[in-house]
């Protein structure tokens, strides 16, 4: 019974840190409508800027954590200006191609300035623990998860509570007729996109402090992510949690009582995907 | 005539007729860190080759190419450094998967292969019995039987009996896993528990929830330095109590030695900078001297003692006739940082240069790398937490 519950736990608290991931993709999703394929390279940047401050600053990674969402939003939106707004209105496939070609740019850049090295940060928290008898909460992936938690609130806030959420929902419903009521589509366009890559950057402090930074460290996070919001269904944030839930616990229920399921664990958001649009198509056709 | 004159003094000039060695090192990618760690080895002994009078006399030119730890292109560079580069003798190698990705081109272009890494016994079918094939590391069944001598240590000494192994689910790890159980309870250990993981996922906590239900006192973990911390966090997360968490990665994260984290976990290394050997000393004083600073990673000096044996073979034998060089190669008997280095057959190929007497345990301690068996190479008593 132990193995049990802590195998849930276990796949709650990692689901946190998919959750924050995800987050960001499915707020560019749902206002810009581009899948965003360089996604895991902003959450890369994040980890080697709060590696870089805790190893040459002597700053905790997690107290970084405000300046490295604000670099990293400034370089979002360096990428929209120079790249993403050029593409909004082609063929989905020149998007995809586009974001394809920033993320293999970012990821060569970091190996050509960093070299491909492992590089991880040693913090007093790293290895802290709540032990509730024969459980433990893993200190670092409950400050993911309780961030993922209130960063999908505060987004939600944002959306439909607020003048700039009001218009970011026009924007995703219709471009043309909040342009003719006024919207400044751009800088809502501007301002998602950096959102959402800051939140990459968020997810990727925290998979430094829990793993290790390197430039291809965003790739298994990105795929995951993507099956996380093909799950809550494209641009829905509040299904962002769920799935991400979903994922984590199947995850883990897979690798702890399928024989050999270690291996089989990235098969399960592939199955995922799958089981999800099958469901969908099936709703479909009804 | 004058154009002929010309011509000759040019290439006298451009240094035509010296020997030319390709090394092919994954200089980025997975394993970068020992792939960098190798290209100093190779430029440190390509600088004392060359002042004391180069090859064949005149300075030996070498060639560095990046496989990128990716076969695919692994393939590619070998094929340019043989056809196109022209050069005369191949060196380098780290990895299992691209050694055997370019053993179909080494056999097509018969070259002369002198091999620091790939350990994996598929490399080793793939050169069986190839008269142009040194290889300088222990093959895996070499590393294994150096674990298994430390583990029966620990079993008499400490009682350590039951072992959990965790294993990346590639080549790397997978190959030989069921080899390497049997030979485990062969030798009178209780495998509790097998488990794959995929490197570089990060996710431990099923993985380790599973072990701490089996109780295991040595936790064997086969993988790459990117799952070194995630693991070793894990671990401590979960309050699971080991005699001993060993790893065999190729290479460990940079910096991962100072943290916490890392105490007291252990791991294999072929040399370490405080090895006591003459050698040793002299190589880390000639790397101090000219990169300011001491590499803790083995495949530095192995790719050292690699450059300079095969350049010595080459003068011995006065030419670059690759059978008067392999006869060469055969006979060399020097001392080096690993100890002393002969050539002798292995299961399938006929030139393995180190052994398992060759291999080192060592444990993270105090921030440094800590050499605690065999016996007689500890440097401090091992810290066994059972």
């Amino acid at each position: 019974m132990d193995l049990f519950l802590q195998t849930l736990l276990n796949g709650l608290l990692q689901s946190g840190l998919y959750a924050l991931v995800a987050s960001g993709l499915a707020l560019a999703v749902g206002v810009l409508g581009i899948v965003n394929f360089a996604h895991g390279e902003f959450l890369m940047i994040g980890a080697f800027l709060a590696w870089a401050a805790s190893t040459y600053l002597g700053v905790d990674p997690l107290l970084a954590m405000p300046l490295v969402a604000a670099a990293v939003f400034a370089v979002g939106a360096f990428t929209y200006r120079v790249s993403i707004r050029h593409v909004l209105l082609a063929p989905e496939l020149n998007q995809m191609l586009l974001t394809f070609g920033l993320g293999i740019l970012l990821q060569n850049l970091a190996l050509m300035l960093l070299g491909g090295n492992t590089r991880t940060v040693s913090t007093p928290y790293q290895a802290s623990s709540l032990q509730l008898g024969a459980l433990s909460i893993g200190g670092p992936k409950a400050v993911a998860f309780a961030l993922a938690a209130v960063v999908l609130g505060a987004l939600y806030a944002v959306l439909y509570r607020t003048d700039l959420g009001r218009q970011m929902r026009a924007v995703a419903q219709n471009r043309r007729g909040a342009q003719l009521i006024g919207i400044n589509v751009d800088r809502v366009y501007l301002i998602a996109f950096s959102v959402s890559c800051a939140l990459a950057a968020v997810a990727g402090v925290l998979v430094c402090v829990l793993l290790f930074a390197s430039p291809a460290v965003g790739l298994v996070f990105a795929l995951k992510a993507f099956a996380i919001i093909v799950m809550a269904g494209l641009g829905n944030l509040t299904g962002v949690l769920w799935a991400s839930a979903l994922l984590g616990v199947s995850e883990a229920l897979v690798q702890t009582y399928v024989p050999g399921g270690g291996g089989w664990s990235d098969a399960v958001f592939f199955l995922m995907i799958f089981g999800t649009l099958v469901l969908r198509s099936f709703r479909g056709a009804r | 005539m004058k154009t002929l004159l010309m011509t000759v003094g040019l290439l006298a000039l451009s240094g035509a007729g010296a020997v030319k060695v390709g090394v092919l090192l994954p200089l980025s990618g997975a394993s970068s860190v020992t792939g960098q760690a190798a290209r100093s080895g190779y430029q440190l002994a390509l600088d004392e080759i060359n002042r004391s009078g180069g090859v064949l006399g005149k300075p030996l030119e070498v060639v560095f190419a990046d496989d990128g730890s990716a076969p695919a292109k692994a393939v590619p560079e070998f094929v340019k450094l043989v056809t196109v580069d022209r050069v005369d003798f191949m060196a380098g190698g780290v990895s299992s998967a691209t050694s055997i990705a370019i053993s179909g081109p080494a056999k097509q272009y018969n070259t002369f292969m002198a091999w620091i890494g790939a350990a994996a016994v598929p490399v080793e079918d793939a050169f069986a019995d190839d008269k142009y094939f040194f290889h300088y590391h222990p093959w895996a069944y070499y590393n294994f039987e150096a674990i298994l001598s430390y583990f029966r240590y620990l079993k008499t000494y400490k009682g350590a009996k039951n072992i959990a192994i965790a294993y990346e689910d590639g080549p790397f790890g997978s190959a030989g896993i069921d080899a390497t159980v049997a030979a485990f309870r062969k030798a009178g250990f209780n495998v509790v528990l097998q488990e794959k993981f995929k490197t570089g996922s990060g996710n431990f906590g099923p993985l380790v929830s599973k072990a701490k239900a089996v109780n295991p006192d040595i936790l064997y973990w086969i993988g790459y330095d990117t799952d070194a911390l995630p693991l070793a966090t894990e671990i401590r997360q979960q309050n699971l109590k080991l005699g001993l968490l060993y790893g065999t990665p190729p290479s460990w994260p940079v910096g991962f030695e100072k943290n916490a984290l890392a105490d007291n976990v252990a791991g294999l290394s072929l040399w370490l900078p405080g090895s006591p050997q003459a050698e040793s000393r002299k190589f880390v004083a000639a790397y101090k001297a000219k990169f300011g600073t001491v590499t803790e990673e083995y495949f530095a000096p192995l790719a050292y003692v690699n450059l300079k044996t095969l350049a010595a073979a080459i003068n011995r034998a006065g030419s670059t006739d690759k059978d008067a060089v392999a006869a060469e190669l055969a006979k060399t008997n020097v001392p080096t940082p690993f100890g002393p280095l002969t050539f002798s057959r292995s299961n399938k190929t006929q030139y393995q240069g180190f052994k398992a007497g060759n291999w080192l345990h060592f444990q993270f301690q105090g921030d440094a790398r800590v050499p605690v068996f065999p016996i007689k190479s500890a440097q401090k008593p091992m810290v066994y937490g059972r």
